[in-house]
């Protein structure tokens, strides 16, 4: 009785560590630099946080049911350049994007299909689809840039709901409110979904009950294989997504895209409490996760710190919140 | 080689080994209360007892592993005490485990030497390791080179490699714990002469083996334990395998089981018929009846956790089938099993049972989830919650609340809510394997309730069991399984532990040439008919 309560408070702890360490990083900038807390940058960092976002909710996922995906840095890139392409052979926006979904969803069935049916360890797996699809993108673009796709492929990554701009008396705009990016409203969306799914269905449960115990949940008649597929599937497709606002936000289809994605989608998930040997984890802390690692990026370089520096901040950040994940877990 | 060969050293009589009184205790248990035992040189000195007799622990104790709480042990007429396995090894105690403590992909020599191999300066001295282990396999007289990768050899080879490194170790004690569960018979007559020479040569031999038909072999004495404490030590020429099993079995039935209440049934519900997986069991044939219990009884290794698990569905099969109430099943997958009603609740209860980072309401409805979600697979929480709360009163589950995680309930709580999944998923036949394993006593007298319950709700249960008092005063029949086959199917009230320990160790003549589904008729007349007195065992046959 008195040893759970301790673990509520621990498991209160961890939440409160990442969200206070949130909220430390956003005082500290703030202080640091004038322009940190506005509206604007708000916005800004949001939007530069989305993409690790919706490769951090898959992340999440797979990494739940003790598994991990390195391709989607890669896989984004390849979805991208197939909905540039698409769009480029005339196909209209929304076909080109949803190929790009689709692109995205085809290389994580073969992530899962590698790791539930050939039984490679899910590492090796994803590993080798990392290669395969940066190999795929860089070929069929003969490793050039698409460009000249037209305004309509921008809109998805530079358009914004209720932006608020009035004619000043020079005959420019000034924008009153600079509106919420539709990749943001994006990702409020898809966090909520997946949200939802982990904590309030069947699935959700099944992908839990995998990444606690995969025979106990074999002997109790969960289809381990279709779970596990589905986790990587869903990943794939979120990089797919990713890969199809990036693009769309450069208004190019860069096959160079998305180099060590990867890794920051990892990282968000393990900083906001994911545990790595799976059955644990929760989108809210992923979503923490993802800003920490955003705002620190974001309020580093306003403040004139180099990207190399940058670098050596973020990479103690993730030692440390996985240290005191260490610790929490001891006993 | 500067290596004292025990050989060159004078066979004496006197005692190499002593143990006197001695004792163990672990936390709420005495393990060992005033045991006796002895070796001399050049003798193989049996123990006996049945499991959770203390024969490990007395292993253990020799060997270092553990310290005696109590008692005398001197060791070459000096007394002593090993702080641990490594003390034990210098001073010549050598253990050889049930499950072979190798490194698969070093080679022969290297594991004998491992961690103290000869150097030359800062590098390994190979071509003297080799030599030596050489050397050592030569005693032995096996065609094993050390060059060879451990993990290429088969198992007996790798036991004659742990034999070896214990030869190098000069050990004049060498402890086999159930050194031919694993053999071939061929392999275990090319152990047993391998033992003759040690035994030649003045090593003591400690052996256990739960195949007491090989003892009249190689054995010389045999010391019986039971429940921890010392029975016996006698000349194996002058004692017999029933005085031996007697002596291991002769515990009265106690007041631990409680008054069976069920009523078993003619009416078949699960008939599993030669049923086979090659190299593991089979074929095996039996039938669950509504509303008994049947016991699997045996030993380790005889095929019967892995005889539920195909039935289950958790491991493949390569012949037989199974019928549920005469329709033909075709179970490829748990869930198919599951889907007829079904259930198995795994030995192994960390590993294979429980989510154990998960809630105890998320492990009730585990394998059910359809029915407290809604058809888009969302999960009505108020009603699982109300579920959770309805097993653990029913099943008197102590835990704070449905929220509380797995992994922090007691053994016996954790054994009830893995019990709770199945109730709620409405299943006709149960398997449970070794229910009561690692619960304390008071636990298992409210598993063995539970079970009763269950069997009188009209459930077919059948209980894989090790402890044979279990098996007495718990089943209705019991099958009895030896080296894969059921040699036996008794009724219990019919029969005794005496007759089922010879069916399990492939004694009885007759069991052995006679067809597995023999005893078709050992059908069991209801017996009490006195009502459950537990209330909480009624919440559970209203469901």
């Amino acid at each position: 009785m008195k040893r759970s309560l301790n673990d509520k408070q621990k498991d209160l702890i961890q939440k409160f560590a990442a969200l206070g360490s949130l909220v430390v990083l956003i005082i500290m900038f703030s202080v640091s630099s004038h322009a940190f807390f506005t509206v604007s940058n708000g916005m800004t960092v949001a939007l530069q946080v989305t993409s690790i976002a919706y490769l951090g909710l898959g992340a999440t996922c797979v990494i739940i049911t003790g598994g991990i995906d390195l391709s989607v840095g890669s896989v984004l890139a390849l979805s991208g350049v197939a909905a540039a392409l698409m769009v480029k052979s005339g196909a209209s926006v929304p076909v080109g994007m949803l190929t790009g979904v689709i692109v995205g969803a085809l290389c994580g069935m073969v992530n899962g299909l590698c790791v539930t049916q050939l039984k490679l360890p899910p590492f090796i797996a994803t590993l080798g689809m990392m290669l395969v699809a940066r190999g795929l993108a860089l070929e069929i673009t003969g490793a050039r840039p698409v460009s000249g796709l037209g305004d309509a492929f921008g809109v998805l990554g530079n358009g914004s709901l209720f932006r608020i701009e009035s004619i000043g008396a020079d005959g420019f705009p000034n924008v009153v409110f600079p509106g919420i990016p539709y990749p943001v409203i994006l990702m409020v969306v898809l966090a909520l979904l997946v949200a939802v799914m982990l904590s309030r269905t069947t699935l959700g449960r099944h992908i839990y009950a995998v990444g606690s115990n995969a025979e106990a949940a074999r002997l109790s008649g969960v289809n381990v294989a279709q779970v596990t597929l589905f986790t990587y599937v869903l990943s794939g497709a979120l990089a797919g997504l990713t890969g199809c606002v990036l693009m769309s936000r450069l208004v190019t289809g860069q096959p160079n895209e998305g180099v060590m994605y990867e890794l920051d989608a990892i990282a968000s998930a393990v900083i906001g409490g994911t545990s790595l040997i799976g059955g644990i984890g929760t989108i809210s802390g992923t979503a923490i996760g993802a800003f920490v690692i955003g705002i620190l990026r974001n309020g580093l370089n306003m403040n004139g710190v180099s990207s190399f520096i940058q670098q050596i901040v973020i990479g103690l950040v993730i030692l440390l919140t996985v240290w005191i994940d260490q610790v929490r877990n001891r006993r | 080689m500067e290596q004292r060969h025990p050989a060159m050293q004078a066979v004496s009589p006197v005692e190499l080994l002593s143990l006197h009184d001695v004792s163990k205790r672990f936390p709420n248990v005495l393990a060992l209360d005033g045991v006796n035992f002895d070796l001399r040189r050049g003798e193989v000195h049996a123990v006996c007892g049945e499991n959770g007799a203390g024969k490990s622990t007395l292993m253990k104790v020799i060997s270092g592993q553990y310290q005696p709480d109590g008692g005398t042990f001197t060791f070459k007429g000096e007394p002593c005490r090993f702080e641990s396995t490594h003390a034990a090894e210098k001073a010549g105690i050598a253990i050889i485990h049930q499950e072979l403590n190798l490194v698969p992909q070093l080679s022969v020599a290297e594991n004998i030497y491992l961690a103290r191999e000869p150097r030359r300066g800062w590098f390994v001295d190979r071509v003297r390791m080799a030599q030596q282990a050489q050397h050592c396999l030569d005693r032995l007289g096996v065609h094993i080179k050390p060059g060879d990768k451990v993990r290429s050899l088969s198992l007996a080879q790798q036991q004659m490699v742990e034999i070896a490194k214990a030869l190098s170790l000069d050990a004049e004690v060498l402890i086999m714990d159930e050194p031919t569960s694993s053999l071939t018979e061929s392999e275990t007559s090319q152990l047993f002469r391998v033992i003759l020479e040690l035994k030649r040569s003045g090593v003591g031999i400690v052996y256990i083996s739960h195949r007491l038909d090989e003892l009249e072999q190689i054995v010389d004495r045999v010391t019986v334990l039971r429940d921890g404490r010392y029975i016996s030590t006698h000349d194996f020429a002058q004692t017999s395998i029933d005085d031996i099993v007697a002596r291991m079995v002769g515990r009265a039935l106690e007041d631990k089981f409680p008054e069976r209440t069920s009523i078993p049934s003619e009416h078949c519900l699960l008939k599993v018929q030669d049923l086979q997986r090659k190299n593991v069991f089979g074929p095996v044939s039996f039938e669950v009846r509504r509303g008994e219990i049947l016991g699997f009884a045996g030993l380790m290794g005889a095929g019967r956790t892995e005889t539920a698990r195909a039935v289950f569905g958790a491991d493949p099969i390569d012949a037989g089938t199974v019928h549920f109430e005469d329709v033909l099943l075709d179970i490829g997958s748990p869930l198919d099993a599951i889907r007829h009603g079904i259930a198995y609740l795994s030995e192994d209860r960390k590993c294979e049972g429980l989510a154990v980072k998960m809630s105890l309401a998320a492990n009730i409805t585990m394998s059910n989830m359809a029915a407290v979600s809604n058809r888009f697979g969302f999960i009505r929480f108020r009603e699982e919650a109300a579920v959770a709360r309805r097993y653990i009163e029913a099943l008197d589950i102590r835990t704070p609340s449905e929220h509380q995680i797995a992994r922090h309930l007691s053994g016996g709580n954790q054994q009830k809510v893995v019990i709770g999944k199945w109730l709620f998923r409405d299943s006709r036949v149960l398997f449970f394997d070794e229910p009561t394993r690692g619960i304390d006593v008071g636990a298992k007298y409210a598993i063995y309730q539970l079970l009763d319950a269950l069997a009188a709700r009209g459930i077919g249960v059948v209980m894989i069991s090790s402890e044979l008092p279990e098996i007495m005063g718990m089943t209705d029949r019991v099958a009895v399984f030896h080296d894969g086959h059921i040699t036996g199917v008794l009724n219990t009230r019919e029969t005794t532990q005496e007759e089922i320990m010879q069916y399990a160790s492939g004694l009885n003549p007759q069991a052995c040439d006679a067809s597995p589904t023999l005893n078709p008729q050992a059908c069991v007349k209801p017996h009490s008919i006195e009502l459950n007195r537990e209330p909480s065992l009624e919440t559970l046959a209203k469901r």
